[in-house]
């Protein structure tokens, strides 16, 4: 699924973002990547989604190599992730149905069959009602839901999630990781990356990953210890 | 193929002001080409018209032998160079000098003997019109004894040989540097439109848009820019054609398959301006 092998992270500017990083992401598991800023946690993100490719060490996401995979095939790459950021990065002048829409267009699918897919989709994350309105209409929550129901459309095998919350006053950032986790339970993968502790507390079963100044300094997977 | 084109035309209702300004520019580029490209056309023409005219003349001694004379021309029509060659005797060049000369035709009246020599006119085949061609010509004509005087208007053939130089010389490198700054300047407008869609464009890889996915709706909208504009610089050249033809001089304009021609170039010009302008923000995936 996800393997990061003794990754290694260099900045030829600013240095070091993450150092012999080693984790194993399984099927179906709800993973949190937390820690200070400057972590490394954009980095981490950036590596799965192969807009980076580390300086030393392997990255194996979904049978794509990071030393191997070539530019073209990262599109088949990001299709098979769902991702879903901290400023919703939904196109301003589409309507919500369009934005989820617009995920499947991508693809070369047809209308018939974008069309009940997306109202689909658009249901599984509480926003039938709402498929019709431009991203300036929504609330942040709302928006981040329209983000949320793209980053699933294409039936992705995880969900990555780089502070998905940041932008959301804390009892909307409780329903968000809600949404998650419903999601989680239907069997999909999610990582979510965020510095905001308490949300660590509202899933206690999940799996805490921490880096501090790019390395992984708890791993619960691995009974806490650094992995 | 319905997502590509309502793409490329989505954009112009999006963002009129952005469409408009590069049309604009397009339009402005291929107007100041074109214009240019009738002025120097038209000039030449002229130069054309003016070297068609270029001919060697060579007066014969009086009284040489026919037979000579005929000689004389066989040879020279068999010069790589000669086009046509015309024999002007005595009595023709006097009848041609009383027609063209009509003001001084006093002159010409009531002569006891007829001053006017016989020639041989020689016309020469384009491409032996230059200065060295044409002296070249004369000079092994003038060998032949009853040959008596040869011209060629040494002077004006090497002015005019300057003046086609010049224009060619102008019309590739100003031509050429029109081109370049109409080809720059539709790529920065371009570049603009790009820029005011990177946050879309961004979207678009994370989704798992292919590079060709990104690029043909903005490739077809740089080639729609690019007709339009090429349309408006047309419109606008005719409407300054037909006030010069009108005001100032008799000018020839660019034929219907040019016409065509500039109007598939404006559309060309704004593709490959959005190609090359898109390889940049599509560097990096």
């Amino acid at each position: 699924m996800i393997l990061f092998k003794n990754v290694h992270k260099e900045y030829p500017r600013t240095g070091y973002a993450l150092q012999d990083v080693s984790f194993h992401l399984r099927k179906g598991e709800f993973t949190f990547v937390t820690g200070p800023s400057g972590a490394g946690k954009t980095t981490l993100v950036k590596l799965v989604t192969m807009e980076e490719r580390p300086t030393a060490g392997m990255v194996r996401i979904s049978g794509y190599a990071s030393d191997k995979i070539k530019t073209r095939e990262i599109p088949a790459l990001r299709r098979r992730l769902g991702i879903v950021f901290q400023d919703f990065r939904l196109l301003k002048n589409r309507t919500a149905r369009e934005n989820v829409a617009f995920a499947l267009e991508v693809t070369g699918a047809s209308a018939e069959q974008i069309n009940p897919k997306v109202l689909r989709t658009l249901a599984a994350v509480g926003l039938s009602d709402k498929a019709d309105h431009l991203p300036s209409e929504l609330s942040g929550g709302e928006q981040q839901r329209v983000a949320i129901a793209r980053a699933l459309v294409n039936d992705p095998f995880i969900l990555l999630a780089d502070e998905p919350t940041g932008n959301l006053d804390p009892k909307v950032a409780l329903d968000i990781l809600r949404v998650f986790k419903d999601i989680n339970l239907r069997g999909m993968a999610v990582l979510l990356v965020t510095h905001d502790r308490t949300l660590l507390g509202e899933h206690p079963r999940a799996r805490i990953i921490e880096l501090d100044q790019g390395r992984i300094v708890r791993d619960t997977a691995n009974g806490g210890a650094a992995g | 193929m319905a997502y590509t084109s309502r793409e490329a035309f989505f954009a112009f209702r999006r963002s009129p002001l952005l469409t408009a300004l590069s049309i604009a520019t397009i339009a402005f580029a291929l107007y100041t080409l074109s214009v240019f490209g009738l002025v120097w056309t038209n000039i030449d023409r002229v130069l054309a018209d003016v070297e068609e005219r270029v001919e060697v003349i060579a007066y014969l001694v009086d009284g040489t032998d026919p037979t000579e004379t005929s000689a004389l021309m066989r040879e020279v029509a068999a010069y790589p160079e000669v086009d046509s060659i015309a024999y002007l005797s005595k009595e023709d060049a006097l009848a041609r000098a009383r027609a063209e000369l009509s003001d001084y035709s006093a002159l010409y009246e009531d002569l006891e003997s007829n001053p006017l020599p016989a020639s041989i006119e020689i016309a020469l085949k384009a491409g032996y019109r230059d200065a060295a061609d044409v002296a070249d010509v004369a000079a092994r004509i003038a060998r032949f004894a009853f040959v008596e005087d040869i011209k060629y208007g040494e002077d004006w053939v090497q002015k005019l040989d300057f003046l086609q130089n010049l224009s060619l010389f102008l019309g590739l490198v100003v031509g050429g540097v029109f081109a370049v700054i109409a080809f720059v300047a539709i790529g920065a407008t371009i570049n603009i439109v790009l820029i005011s869609r990177e946050d879309e464009i961004a979207i678009m890889k994370m989704v798992g848009a292919t590079r060709s996915f990104i690029a043909r709706p903005l490739v077809i909208e740089g080639f729609i820019k690019g007709v339009l504009g090429a349309v408006i610089a047309l419109v606008l050249l005719t409407f300054t054609y037909s006030l010069l033809e009108q005001r100032v001089v008799s000018l020839s304009f660019y034929s219907p398959l040019q016409v065509a021609g500039g109007i598939l170039l404006g559309g060309a010009l704004g593709a490959v301006a959005s190609i090359m302008t898109l390889r940049r923000h599509l560097a990096t995936w």
